[in-house]
């Protein structure tokens, strides 16, 4: 048996530690709640059960199906889930896990130490781990001692913060049932799937088995799908359905004005300027950067999110370790500025204009920022079309690098910060829009030594600042806010809400007063 | 022609003695000299001022403000250039060749005529508003692609309708006269029944035009139409109703401006036809086809 340091132990028992109060004040709030058939608004079909797709789409069942080896409190604490306990070796090149007894899947197979292994095999196979994937490129190997206990071997010693993400982001599959995962949940989740109707929603039912005590306290659980935003406020406002989750911003805020409970998590999304530096005038640096001053982020989060969200210069949130307040006033919207930028750019103003504004028809917020930028554009002197493209062709665009520059969010901005390049633009390698060899490679060793970063704290701090010194400086990406993914609008009936750090809807402990 | 063109005229200043024509007309005009003298009135409708977003009319803004603040007036006002320019280009587009291609079918009657009817049938057969969609999918999102495709979309009535009427007159005495006296196809065609049949084809221009208008509205509302920030009262409309809350007027007002049009449109269609069928009923068969 593996002897446990003073630390191992310290952190072993905090984890416990901080579990006791969640666990006590879950069972005072479920004590206060009543059960019955909580009833949900959603805004988007469902795409499939995969837990390893963390979707905007699958976020209203992945953490009801499911469990995570860890969980997070909403201000980045680490909880136990499936794992009871961790311990990081001190040379944090691996971690051993020890997982929660009398757990079962919903099949009826116990949750033991295989479909822990079988999970991390998905995660590690680039066809079938999805968003996974990525993460799992500081692992080596894995084994399982017995079937309780896991341990994880790293390729290189990796930072605590990134070890953690890694196990939240681990969902257990039922071996049994990983290869039909996409059509058939097959967890350990505080509920179980009863039917599906595509396109109108689905059914799901309490787990009699379910290892959490008290939990969860809804017995019935009914997702309906609605194609508009204001038909989903429309059934609330009328008593159809008790919750609006992932409503936008802007009928989110006209609730809450109307009485309503508005919940944001902690896990929001930051809407990024990509620009595709290999194309026309975006290979010049000087004008690339001009675009740090050019945008209204003031008025982009207005107009575009109802005022919900923040301001940011840099792809954090602002829960990130590496989020930095004054990157916002040094890079705040400053025409003068830009056009000092775009002088020294030596650009004739042919060279400067002729290219389009990648824009996704499809989603209002997107239009409306997208103007903004095309009339700061015009004030300084850069008349510019917007290329207007709808559903799977802007998509396609987007994800292919086909375009000039364009808004879109990127997510993980609350975690350990090298986690930003399991976004297209932020990739350092394979990456669709700026293509290899990195045209960035500033960039990507600066990620490299954020990565390497497992020393002290001001080791990592030197990190994450160079980080955000080497991100305004490359311009290749502008954030301009960050805005709420998921959020909860609920009837004044309702209780017992959970925020996730990934802002994933977790019903179990819910209920109605 | 002039004589064609001076019984128009002669049915225009019939309709104008009619009110519910006559309030069409005039509204029409007053759409029609906004739109083609924008230019110089004190309205701007790209100038954003997000500070004022979402206002409601006011003395400073008569049909108050948008979510970047721009004047919803402004946007209605050169919105209906938009409406109007697509409702003209694609009568015109329709006109040239629906025209053409019903005269030739009903004149000639044999295989040409199965031929040209048959892809007619083919262009009715498809819905018009997907078939703009698919067009401009091809031909990218412009206010050009627009036009093309509800011109295209509109070329089945004209050509149905001049077929009709072509194959009802090019029997009468006087074609027969101008053929006897040696006129070829072309001249019988374009110089002979054209100037008799303009009357329901100006009812069908008019008809397309409000359906122009409509399918312009219609893909703009579904994010198919003109690119923002050219001002569209389809677009405002499927902007607006985002806006329903906030501000009302958003969508209300582009929305009532966009109905007055049709709803003039088409009492000014239905009052000509309804002219055009009490002038037929109650002339000899001679006279109404008989001018030349």
């Amino acid at each position: 048996m593996m002897k446990l340091s003073r630390r191992q132990v310290c952190m072993t028992g905090l984890a416990l530690a901080g579990a006791a109060p969640l666990l006590a004040a879950g069972a005072a709030a479920a004590q206060q709640l009543k059960g019955g058939t909580l009833r949900v608004a959603v805004l988007s079909e469902l795409a499939n059960f995969d837990p390893q797709q963390l979707s905007t789409v699958n976020f209203h069942v992945i953490k009801n199906l499911y469990d995570s080896l860890i969980e997070y409190t909403p201000d980045g604490k680490p909880q136990p889930g499936l794992a009871s306990a961790w311990t990081i070796a001190p040379d944090k090149s691996s971690v051993k896990l020890t997982l929660r007894d009398g757990v079962s899947f919903h099949s009826g197979a116990p949750f033991k130490s295989d479909s822990v292994l079988a999970t991390l095999q998905k995660g590690a196979d680039p066809k079938r781990g999805k968003n996974v994937f990525s993460t799992m490129s500081i692992v080596k190997d894995w084994s399982a001692p017995d079937e309780r206990t896991v341990v994880i071997n790293f390729k290189a010693p990796a930072p605590e913060r990134q070890i953690l993400d890694l196990l939240q982001f681990l969902i257990p599959i039922d071996p049994k049932g990983i290869d039909t995962v996409e059509t058939i949940p097959a967890g350990t989740g505080p509920y179980t799937l009863v039917n599906r109707a595509v396109g109108q929603g689905l059914t799901l039912k309490a787990n009699p088995k379910y290892w959490r005590e008290k939990q969860p306290i809804a017995q019935d659980l009914v997702f309906t799908v609605f194609s508009e935003d204001a038909a989903a406020t429309a059934a609330l406002e009328s008593g159809a359905v008790d919750i609006v989750y992932n409503g936008s911003s802007r009928s989110a805020v006209r609730l809450k004005g109307a009485g309503y409970q508005v919940f944001a998590g902690p896990g929001p999304l930051v809407q990024v300027f990509r620009i595709n530096s290999t194309r026309g005038p975006f290979r010049n640096k000087s004008f690339r950067q001009a675009f740090n001053h050019l945008m209204d982020r003031a008025s982009i989060l207005r107009v575009g999110y109802a005022g919900m969200g923040k301001v940011v210069a840099l792809p954090w949130a602002p829960a990130s370790p590496a989020f930095d307040e004054g990157y916002t006033k040094a890079y705040a919207y400053d025409l003068d500025k830009a056009k000092k930028l775009i002088a020294a750019s030596g650009l004739s103003a042919d060279e400067m204009k002729g290219w389009k504004l990648l824009v996704n028809g499809s989603d209002e917020p997107s239009i409306a920022i997208s103007q903004i930028v095309q009339g700061s554009l015009q004030k300084v002197g850069i008349p510019i079309e917007l290329d207007m493209r709808q559903g799977a062709e802007y998509v396609t665009a987007l994800l292919g690098g086909d375009f000039a520059a364009t808004f879109g969010a990127v997510g993980n901005v609350q975690k350990f910060p090298s986690r930003v390049t399991t976004n297209s633009i932020y990739r350092t390698s394979g990456n669709p829009i700026l293509k290899d060899p990195h045209p960035h490679p500033a960039y990507v060793a600066a990620i490299a030594k954020v990565d390497a970063a497992a020393g002290g704290e001001a080791e990592v701090k030197a990190a994450y600042d160079n980080l955000n010194r080497v991100l305004v400086d490359e311009a290749f990406g502008i954030p301009t806010n960050s805005y709420d993914v998921g959020l909860i609008v609920a009837s004044g009936k309702i209780g017992g809400i959970t925020l996730d750090i990934d802002n994933l809807f977790v019903a179990r402990t819910i209920g109605f007063k | 022609m002039s004589e064609a063109l001076r019984s128009l005229g002669k049915l225009l200043r019939r309709l104008a003695g009619r009110r519910g024509p006559a309030l069409g007309l005039a509204f029409l005009a007053l759409v029609a000299s906004a739109a083609t003298f924008a230019g110089v009135l004190p309205l701007d409708p790209l100038a954003q001022s997000i500070a004022d977003s979402l206002k409601p009319p006011s003395a400073e803004s008569w049909f108050g403000t948008d979510e970047l603040g721009r004047d919803i007036l402004a946007r209605v006002v050169y919105g209906a250039r938009t409406s109007l320019v697509t409702a003209c280009g694609a009568v015109l587009i329709a006109g040239l060749i629906g025209i053409p291609v019903g005269l030739v079918a009903g004149f000639y009657g044999d295989w040409r005529d199965s031929l040209l009817m048959r892809c007619v049938d083919v262009l009715l057969a498809l819905p018009n508003v997907l078939f703009a969609m698919t067009l401009i999918a091809v031909l990218g999102r412009s206010q050009a692609a627009a036009l093309i495709a509800v011109g295209v979309a509109g070329i089945p009535g004209f050509a149905r309708i001049a077929r009709a009427q072509v194959m009802a007159l090019r029997q009468l005495d006087f074609v027969t006269a101008v053929r006897s006296f040696g006129g070829g196809p072309g001249y019988l065609m374009f110089r002979t029944i054209l100037p008799n049949i303009l009357s329901p084809l100006v009812v069908q221009a008019i008809v397309l035009a409000s359906i122009a208008i409509l399918l312009e509205a219609a893909l703009a509302f579904l994010g198919v139409g003109v690119p923002p920030p050219t001002p569209s009262w389809g677009e405002m409309l499927r902007t607006g109703k985002s806006y329903l809350y906030e501000a009302p007027t958003y969508a209300v007002l582009p929305g009532l401006v966009l109905t007055l049009t049709i709803l003039s449109l088409d009492t000014i269609g239905r009052a000509l036809t309804a002219l055009l069928d009490h002038d037929e009923a109650g002339m000899p068969a001679e006279a109404a086809g008989g001018r030349r």
